[in-house]
């Protein structure tokens, strides 16, 4: 509490220091940016009825939908400015994060994903518990949800850093203002919201970065593009101009460091432990569609994301090199966005870019907070009530744990600040908080040995041996790759190495001295039985015979049971489907993504051919409509 | 300044060495557990573009890298 009186005390003294930036109109396009996106969010709740919608958006889209959605959680506010700040000072490197995350795509895609989709999981936790026992998970638990307020801290801060200069709020009131605005829409919504609103947010945020290196390039070129092209590429050195930062030097910024903390750490943190992720993959409608977005997504939207969050570093320092006078020559790294955006594009165009932050901040927080929520209740108040509570509860629960989640963010927002720069506070975050997660994911994930000790020694050992390096530098020292120590703060992202290295050796010794787990306690739940989980999450054998969609209109009859839609005979053999095989419903409007549509099973089959015949329970899961007709495809 | 072999090609070998060394881990495992079975034929189109997506970073970076130094 002191810290936080303090922090405020610090910021009000400062605040009369600080330049403000935009004019009327800017502050009324944020504004009305700000009103747009609650009430996008809020229309799309009626489309969470259940804990599953609310959650996992009735596991129903399409994986370009996931994919854009995946735009705007990827790029947090704080990549704005972190990013913005690196490319400042280091030029094109600063895209280091943004393009090393390949590596780990085979075990995701084909390990991890099927896994955490056929076996059903709501959380991360809970795969703890189902691959170990009730301690791993809550061990994990209180790992994750640490891990998550914290990166909604850090959200809440970068954006409240560049708010409270247009609006002259204070910043701590600019965080409150912001926590409560994207509380709004996620209160009604949940992930349904976060899904449509992110997506409407990913288009803007890529249309607003593209925007701002176009408007950049125009101001280099005295308005002319193509020049503006040309004298940006000679205004920038050979060094800034790589891609890849120098190996071992300056502390703060080296090559090797960020790839272990960000490479390794945080793409496997990302991929397999962000549980904001996870639950966007789980709600695609098949596994096949969730590698789709996963691919599509690292292959094409991560390196546009690189740029849209870099560029305005980059003008920036093609100004200070090629056009001395432009911007302050004490200008700090951390205000070069603000600084850039507010120098090269005109009002309302600043206006719009500050409020593409916004954006970034809104769908990466509506989706930590989200996923914080969906961990209280499935990993917390489930295990408590013992899963005697009704849905409406629930979702109560998960209601009011989002607005406590968010609340403690706001109070660790302080502590984040006290870091030298956000780029510095984010490498601590995950070269701190993922390496025991990451090993004891990984492990459990692609290790049968793994053993339950091992786990609870990677959590409790691993953290200790993990802090034991924080205060003894010379733990670290031979992992550092020649990175030189900075005296009172230690060896920054390569720690990531050490804390990793730790957590594994523990993790690999405890189990080879501890009973291996027997093959039936794990059976489903490593990468060794994917083949098998097919069948294991329908159930029943799985019919892979190739079949076609089918084009039907629907009616109700409530005499149907156990979750089954009857087809015609004729439809049946089109489908190459047989009564028990898993079917996809879904409204024939593609551009909808899924939105309205069921899974379901198929029933036993009637006689009139292009027909579906549904409950109402169903029809209004899918909030199928009369005027539409709709195609079905058998999944499995 | 004069850009040393610490600043151009070191950071780039070690991303594709450590890096590589996960990625075809990964791949084994992978097609050892027959979750990516070469069987099916959409599995085998994941095949390549889990290598063509290798192929493509290393090659976007070392792009970059040749033309920094013009």
């Amino acid at each position: 509490m002191l810290l936080f009186m303090d922090f405020l005390y610090s910021w009000h003294n400062n605040r009369n220091m600080e330049i403000s930036v935009g004019t009327g109109i800017d502050r009324v396009v944020i504004l009305i940016y700000f009103l747009l996106v609650m009430g996008f969010g809020a229309y799309f709740g009626k489309y969470s009825k259940t804990t599953s919608d609310y959650f996992f958006g009735g596991r129903r889209f399409s994986w370009w939908l996931i994919t854009i959605s995946i735009v705007a959680t990827g790029i947090g506010s704080h990549s704005f400015v972190k990013y913005s700040t690196k490319a400042y000072q280091y030029g094109f490197s600063s895209t280091m994060t943004y393009l090393n995350d390949w590596f780990f795509m085979p075990l995701f895609m084909f390990g991890w994903l099927p896994i955490i989709y056929y076996t059903k999981v709501r959380s991360i936790p809970e795969y703890f518990e189902k691959r170990f026992n009730k301690t791993a998970r809550y061990l994990a638990t209180s790992m994750t949800l640490l891990y998550m307020i914290g990166y909604i801290a850090i959200q809440l801060l970068t954006l409240a850093t560049a708010l409270y200069r247009i609006y002259n709020i204070p910043l701590m009131l600019t965080v409150i203002i912001i926590a409560v605005a994207t509380t709004i829409y996620m209160h009604y919504g949940g992930q349904t919201s976060v899904i449509f609103t992110d997506l409407f947010q990913g288009l803007i945020l890529i249309f607003a970065g593209g925007l701002l290196f176009v408007l950049g390039l125009n101001f280099i070129g005295g308005g002319e593009f193509i020049i503006g092209m040309k004298s940006f590429w000679n205004f920038l050195t050979p060094d800034q101009k790589l891609p890849l930062a120098h190996f071992n030097h300056p502390p703060n910024f080296n090559f090797v460091g960020i790839f272990w903390q960000d490479g390794v750490a945080g793409s496997i943190g990302f991929l397999f432990l962000n549980q904001g992720l996870i639950m966007r993959f789980m709600a695609a409608k098949s596994v096949n569609e969730g590698r789709k977005a996963a691919a599509f997504n690292v292959l094409l939207i991560l390196p546009i994301s690189a740029i849209v969050v870099s560029n305005a570093g980059w003008i920036g320092r093609a100004i200070a090199n090629g056009m001395p006078g432009i911007l302050p020559p004490n200008l700090q790294p951390n205000d070069v966005f603000v600084a850039v955006t507010n120098i090269v594009a005109s009002p309302g165009v600043f206006g719009f870019i500050i409020a593409a932050l916004c954006a970034a901040l809104m769908s990466t927080a509506d989706t930590l907070v989200n996923a914080s929520s969906a961990i209280v209740v499935n990993d917390i108040y489930g295990p408590l009530s013992k899963g005697k509570q009704s849905e409406k509860k629930q979702l109560e629960i998960a209601r009011y744990s989002s607005i406590i989640i968010k609340v403690i963010a706001i109070a660790l927002v302080p502590f984040f600040n006290s870091f030298e720069s956000i780029y510095e506070a984010h490498g601590w975050f995950h070269s701190t908080f993922t390496p025991p997660l990451v090993v004891a994911v990984f492990l459990g994930i692609f290790w049968k040995r793994f053993t339950t000790p091992a786990v609870i020694a990677t959590f409790t050992i691993g953290a200790f041996l993990m802090i034991l390096g924080q205060f003894n530098h010379e733990l670290v020292a031979p992992f550092s790759h020649g990175i030189e120590l900075r005296p009172g703060k230690g060896y920054s992202y390569i720690g990531a190495l050490y804390n990793i290295f730790v957590c594994a050796s523990v993790g690999i010794i405890v189990s080879l001295l501890t009973k291996p787990p027997k093959e039936e306690d794990i059976k489903g739940l490593t990468v060794f039985d994917v083949d098998n989980l097919k069948a294991k999450f329908k159930g029943s054998e799985i019919n892979e015979a190739k079949g076609k969609k089918v084009i039907v209109k629907w009616n109700i009859d409530n005499q149907i049971e156990n979750n089954c839609i009857r087809f015609s005979k004729h439809d049946m053999r089109k489908m190459n489907a047989n009564p028990g095989d898993l079917v996809y419903l879904c409204d024939n409007r593609s551009w909808l993504g899924g939105l309205k549509s069921i899974h379901a099973v198929y029933g036993e089959p009637h006689e009139i051919d292009g027909v579906v015949m549904i409950t109402d329970y169903q029809q209004q899961s899918g909030l199928f409509n009369n005027s539409n007709k709709l195609f079905a495809e058998k999944e499995m | 300044m004069l850009l040393d072999f610490n600043r151009i090609w070191a950071p780039y070998i070690y991303l594709y060495a450590v890096g590589g060394i996960a990625f075809l881990i990964g791949m084994y495992l992978i097609i050892k557990t027959r979750s990516l079975n070469l069987k099916k034929d959409h599995h085998k189109k994941w095949l390549v573009v889990l290598i063509a997506g290798f192929i493509y970073y290393a090659s976007i970076h070392g792009f970059f890298i040749l033309v920094a130094q013009q």
